[in-house]
């Protein structure tokens, strides 16, 4: 048995695909921002909160990272409603994938945090900076500087990981393909076009960051 | 009466005892240098005064008023009078050196930027890193960045001001270049209290010289008196020993 590829009978349908590689990003863009929102609080209280709340977010951690994303969203989706919770496939994968974001990325900020100056910060203790604002104008900009690589690293695993919304009916990148797929049955020709698609967009996020990165951090320190 | 008069004071690290019976005056534009062998207590009291060690006894008092250093208001407002440059220097990696002078008197002190700016420009030149502003410093030398730590406890405006080992640090040849600063401002009438290992520095700016031993003050004086007539046993046996090396 043979296979003829026929990529002439998909490119109609690219812009479709396109349209669902921007719903792709839409969902990383939130979950991660989100899940940066919250990481960031997260690892500010187990590194500096009271012990009882740090036991909380380390609870909250350990459930995020120990079980799958997919069970995680299904909870959200099929379980909440049940408690009078209802939410869109669309809502249901983002505040799934920022929660799990949030788990992942306060692990990551807290090892950041923990590689601050203890010097630095007494220099600020003596010059009359309270615990915040040596948080605000000595920890965060150094950990942003150390934490810019691993925290981009994990832009492009959320940005792959919205390919699971596919399975809940959303029409995002993959959506789009499984549609496509039943429509044409071009598997192999979809999947490869939908993969370099994948691949396109997390080549420009890396390329994208790492010049963000390069720029903001010097110039940014000339802000505060 | 005394600018800042501490009696009695003693510290502890756990169970050790690192500080007792400390008595020390000091006067307006006095410059006191501490001086003894490591592990003496005389970087000890600097962190004591600063409230990063909580005394366990004896009393602070400053323009005549005692302070509670187990009052955080307290410490805060002690903080705005008196400051400290460390060993290491500390500077914020993050900041350029123009904003490690600034950040505090703008964003904690709140005052205007562009009226403080004028000053840092001012007193950094004065130090000779007039074209440093825009540095980081990461991209200067020792020296460069402990004139840039002291210049930044200037900008705070404080009457007294600690100086713990700046120069310890230092590659030989830089060490001329912070202590030149320091001279400058014991003319400028700043009280200063000088933690250092540079003798021949301190005979010259010191208005005097206590030496320190094993937690405890054993000997005060001009320092005339104390490198070239000590009196203590425990003076002369230190004393021999730096003149000799």
């Amino acid at each position: 048995m043979s296979y003829t590829l026929q990529f002439g009978q998909i490119w109609p349908f690219l812009p479709r695909l396109l349209e669902g590689a921007v719903v792709s990003l839409q969902i990383a863009v939130l979950a991660f921002c989100g899940g940066l929102l919250i990481g960031t609080v997260c690892a500010g209280v187990r590194s500096f909160g009271p012990r009882w709340l740090a036991r909380i977010v380390g609870l909250y951690v350990v459930f995020f990272t120990n079980t799958p994303q997919l069970v995680q969203i299904y909870f959200l989706y099929f379980a909440l409603p049940d408690m009078g919770i209802l939410l869109s496939s669309f809502m249901a994968v983002v505040i799934g994938m920022t929660l799990n974001a949030g788990a992942y990325l306060t692990e990551i900020q807290r090892a950041g945090f923990e590689s601050r100056r203890a010097s630095e910060m007494e220099a600020a203790e003596v010059m009359g900076f309270s615990r915040i604002q040596q948080i605000r104008y000595v920890i965060l900009p150094h950990v942003a500087r150390v934490l810019f690589p691993p925290l981009s690293n994990q832009f492009i695993i959320v940005t792959l990981g919205t390919s699971m919304a596919a399975v809940f009916g959303v029409e995002e990148l993959t959506g789009e393909a499984f549609n496509i797929n039943a429509q044409t049955f071009r598997s192999i020709e979809i999947f490869s076009v939908t993969a370099g698609i994948y691949v396109v967009l997390t080549l420009a996020a890396s390329v994208g960051l790492a010049l963000l990165g390069r720029a903001v951090f010097r110039a940014r320190t000339e802000l505060i | 009466m005394h600018h800042l008069d501490i009696t009695g004071l003693e510290a502890r690290y756990g169970e050790h005892t690192v500080l007792s019976g400390i008595d020390l005056t000091v006067g307006r534009a006095d410059v006191i240098g501490l001086i003894g062998p490591s592990g003496s207590g005389k970087s000890t009291i600097l962190r004591v005064l600063m409230g990063l060690l909580p005394p366990v006894g004896g009393t602070v008092k400053l323009d005549g008023t005692a302070v509670n250093y187990a009052d955080a208001a307290q410490v805060r407002r002690l903080r705005e009078r008196i400051a400290i440059v460390f060993q290491q220097y500390n500077l914020f990696q993050n900041m350029s050196v123009l904003e490690n002078v600034c950040v505090a008197p703008v964003k904690i002190k709140k005052r205007p930027r562009r009226e403080v700016e004028e000053e840092a420009r001012a007193l950094l030149a004065k130090v000779g890193l007039g074209d440093k502003l825009k540095r980081y410093p990461d991209e200067l030398s020792g020296g460069q960045q402990q004139r840039v730590a002291i210049v930044r406890a200037l900008a705070l405006h404080p009457e007294i001001l600690l100086l713990d080992e700046v120069t310890a640090a230092l590659d030989p040849e830089l060490v001329s270049e912070v202590l030149d600063t320091i001279r400058l401002l014991a003319k400028e009438g700043m009280t200063m209290l000088i933690v250092s290992h540079e003798m021949a520095f301190i005979r010259e700016v010191a208005s005097r010289v206590v030496f320190m031993a094993g937690g405890r003050i054993v000997e005060t004086g001009a320092p005339a008196q104390i490198f070239d007539a000590p009196v203590e046993a425990r003076t002369q046996d230190f004393v021999s020993k730096i003149l000799r090396h």
